[in-house]
């Protein structure tokens, strides 16, 4: 659940921040185009200036220092000015070549020799300032240059650094900005999406503990008419459906089997006491042999509603801790001589107390019914071995024979009602009986016949755990 | 002993009620909870019978009235339903009995001793038993007959123990795996015969009175006369 709420934060995180760059570059770009635009436009201006200056100053003993003064008065009005490290001014210079190229007039830093070879190196087009980098510098100077009358050339540079220094620090604002608005926008991200998923994995939480006992139980619901609300809602509309149904069809297997007993207790009472009146004499057999198979009716009739129940999964359970190993030792004791009445041989291989929690009627007769099995199907001096071992968090008990196996017919419906051997004279519930009563514990059963001959079913049972508390009821609907 | 039998269907009733009398209960039956309640006020009544599905209220509400009326009798609960109430089991707590339809009257009547046994101050728990000429001692588990010593497994000590303990009165299969062995099951194999087979060739040698009877279609029983 964490792993999807980090998930879905940084996936959107992500997207974010994206979309943020792309705006602080787009903002960039436009504050960098739009200073380049302003100093460009104001060397534009200035040059066209000093080109006019000194086309007017006449070229006497003084027209360097008016250019120069001119030129340097022009340097103190730089746009985006910043105070540089040093005094001098060494963002500005101002350059005049002669017709054949020499450096006639120097306004600026150092001597001008390195500005001059850099302009002679790149071409300069009048009217259309350029980047020119000069060794020396370290950043770049934007130049404009325009062309006099007396075929000299004039250069103002304006160094790029303040308009630099402005970008750059736009840009560590930006950064900062972006990331704190992507912490922020991941963290709300976060929080949300993990409250969110909290609310599913309560749902899911609860649901799973409802499929487990309690269908009375409701996953927890929210006010909110979102998506989670509608989940809880739709999934205890359809709890209530599947209660409702379970509900039903305990109603219908407890009124059956009511409307079936009433009348079987009533027969069952009247031929006891036929059987105890003294006159009866040669028919006593014929009585004796309807309550035997009364009896036996009864039994069929809880075993199929038992099987009818758990293939629904609503088979109602009152749990408690059943040791399997001492119920196998008490089985054998109580089956072990009307097997070898009939020759079988019973061998125990069992470790160690292996305690499960469940009904422990139902575990009673599941067992009872492995046992009568064998004892069914088995000719004489075979053996069975019985085996319980621990497996994790399991325990299996295994059933096997050296009998002639399940034959091919059965073979493939060992767990559906009413299938049985050829020479079986069960009601055929058996194994659909001990399927049910395994599933109903959270375990299963398989059958299978061993390739060195005979069959073997193997019942997989959930073991107690450890810290478990006696809970021993868990009726879903108590008024059966 | 006076027993009150709160029971709606009549088929049922009339054969409880017979045999009920023939065992020695003085039997007043009711066929609802409105009848029951008044009889169980006005009479005093040792034990008392209720089936669960009555046609006018829950048999466990009637019981609960009862027991707030003052009424202290124990109580067997007969019941077709397939699952056990939580109420019933609160009630099986508290000393009274549930059984489940169809029952064999051997199984009724057994328990209805016990609710009985129960209610009355216990007496000194025998350390022998007793029965003819068979004699159990239950501190060394050796049985002995007409002073032989049988030679007895535990778990055919038990079942001895137990017949000797219903001497004279009818047990069933399902009783005997049930006290003896802690199972509730109907197993549709002979297990149960087969050890009583084998303890009656223990108990019962050549030329002595057999004591253990089987009873086709009821259960068994160990003669006390």
């Amino acid at each position: 659940m964490h792993s999807a709420a980090w998930r879905i934060s940084l996936w959107a995180t992500l997207a974010f921040a994206c979309g943020t760059v792309l705006v602080f570059v787009f903002l960039h770009n436009f504050v960098a185009n739009d200073i380049q635009r302003r100093s460009d436009a104001w060397l534009s201006g200035e040059i066209e200036v000093l080109g006019d200056v000194a086309e007017r100053t006449p070229k006497d003993a003084l027209y360097d220092r008016v250019v120069g003064e001119v030129a340097e008065l022009a340097g103190k009005e730089v746009p985006n000015k910043l105070l540089s490290e040093n005094s001098s001014n060494d963002s500005v210079f101002f350059l005049q070549t002669g017709d054949d190229g020499s450096l006639k007039l120097w306004v600026g830093a150092g001597n001008g020799k390195a500005n001059l070879q850099a302009i002679k190196a790149i071409r300069i087009a009048p009217d259309h300032p350029t980047d020119l980098r000069v060794e020396g510098f370290g950043v770049p100077f934007r130049v404009a240059s325009i062309r006099i009358d007396d075929r000299s050339n004039i250069y103002l540079g304006l160094s790029e650094r303040d308009e630099l220094r402005v970008l750059r620090s736009l840009r560590l604002r930006f950064f900062l900005i972006w990331l704190l608005l992507v912490l922020f926008g991941f963290s709300i991200v976060f929080y949300t999406t993990r409250r969110m998923l909290s609310h599913v994995r309560k749902i899911t939480e609860a649901a799973s503990r409802i499929g487990l006992s309690d269908l009375n139980a409701r996953v927890p619901t929210t006010e909110r008419n979102d998506e989670v609300g509608h989940l809880s809602r739709t999934l205890n509309r359809m709890l209530d459906r599947i209660a409702n149904s379970i509900h039903q069809l305990h109603t219908i297997t407890d009124s059956l089997a009511h409307d079936l007993r009433s009348p079987l207790t009533a027969i069952r009472g009247k031929l006891e006491m036929s059987l105890s009146a003294p006159t009866q004499g040669e028919q006593l057999e014929p009585i004796v042999a309807a309550i035997e198979e009364l009896d036996r009716l009864t039994e069929f009739l809880n075993q199929s509603l038992d099987v009818a129940e758990a293939k629904a999964d609503a088979l109602r359970l009152a749990r408690s801790k059943v040791d399997l190993d001492e119920l196998i030792k008490i089985m054998i004791d109580l089956y072990g001589p009307s097997m070898s009445e009939k020759g079988l041989q019973i061998l125990l291989k069992s470790s160690a107390p292996s305690t499960i929690e469940a009904d422990e009627s139902l575990i009673h007769r599941m067992i009872a019914n492995l046992f009568d099995n064998e004892f069914k199907h088995l000719p004489p001096n075979c053996t069975v071995t019985i085996r319980l071992k621990v497996e994790g968090e399991s325990v299996s008990l295994v059933f096997e024979d050296d009998g002639p196996g399940f034959s091919d017919e059965v073979m493939p419906h060992l767990f559906e009602r009413r299938v049985k051997g050829r020479e079986s004279n069960g009601h055929g519930l058996g194994l659909a009986f001990i399927d049910a009563v395994a599933r109903a514990h959270g375990g299963t059963v398989t059958a299978r016949n061993r390739e060195s001959g005979g069959a073997e079913i193997e019942v997989t049972l959930p073991l107690a755990p450890t810290d478990y508390k006696a809970n021993p009821i868990t009726v879903l609907h108590g008024n059966g | 002993m006076r027993l009150l039998l709160v029971e709606d269907e009549i088929d049922i009733q009339s054969f409880l009620r017979t045999s009920l009398e023939e065992a020695g209960y003085q039997v007043a039956p009711a066929a609802d909870g409105k009848t029951a309640e008044q009889l169980a006020i006005d009479g005093q009544f040792d034990i008392l019978i209720v089936d669960l599905g009555l046609p006018d209220q829950d048999g466990i509400s009637l019981i609960l009235k009862l027991r707030k009326l003052g009424v202290r009798a124990p109580v067997l609960i007969l019941s077709a339903r397939r699952s056990v109430d939580d109420r019933v089991r609160g009630l099986e707590q508290g000393g009274d009995d549930y059984l489940t339809k169809p029952f064999a009257l051997a199984e009724l009547l057994a328990r209805l001793r016990n609710l009985l046994k129960h209610n009355s101050p216990a007496g000194n728990e025998a350390t022998r038993l007793r029965v003819l000429d068979l004699e159990l001692d239950l501190l060394r588990r050796e049985a002995s007959r007409s002073g032989e010593i049988l030679q007895l497994t535990p778990q055919e000590f038990v079942l001895l123990e137990y017949l000797c303990r219903n001497a004279g009165r009818v047990v069933t299969r399902s009783m005997i795996l049930d006290k003896v062995w802690g199972m509730r099951i109907q197993p549709d194999t002979n297990v149960v015969d087969v050890h009583i087979y084998r303890l009656r060739g223990k108990v019962d040698g050549k030329g002595q009175q057999p004591l253990i009877r089987t009873l086709r279609g009821v259960g068994y029983v160990l003669k006390d006369r």
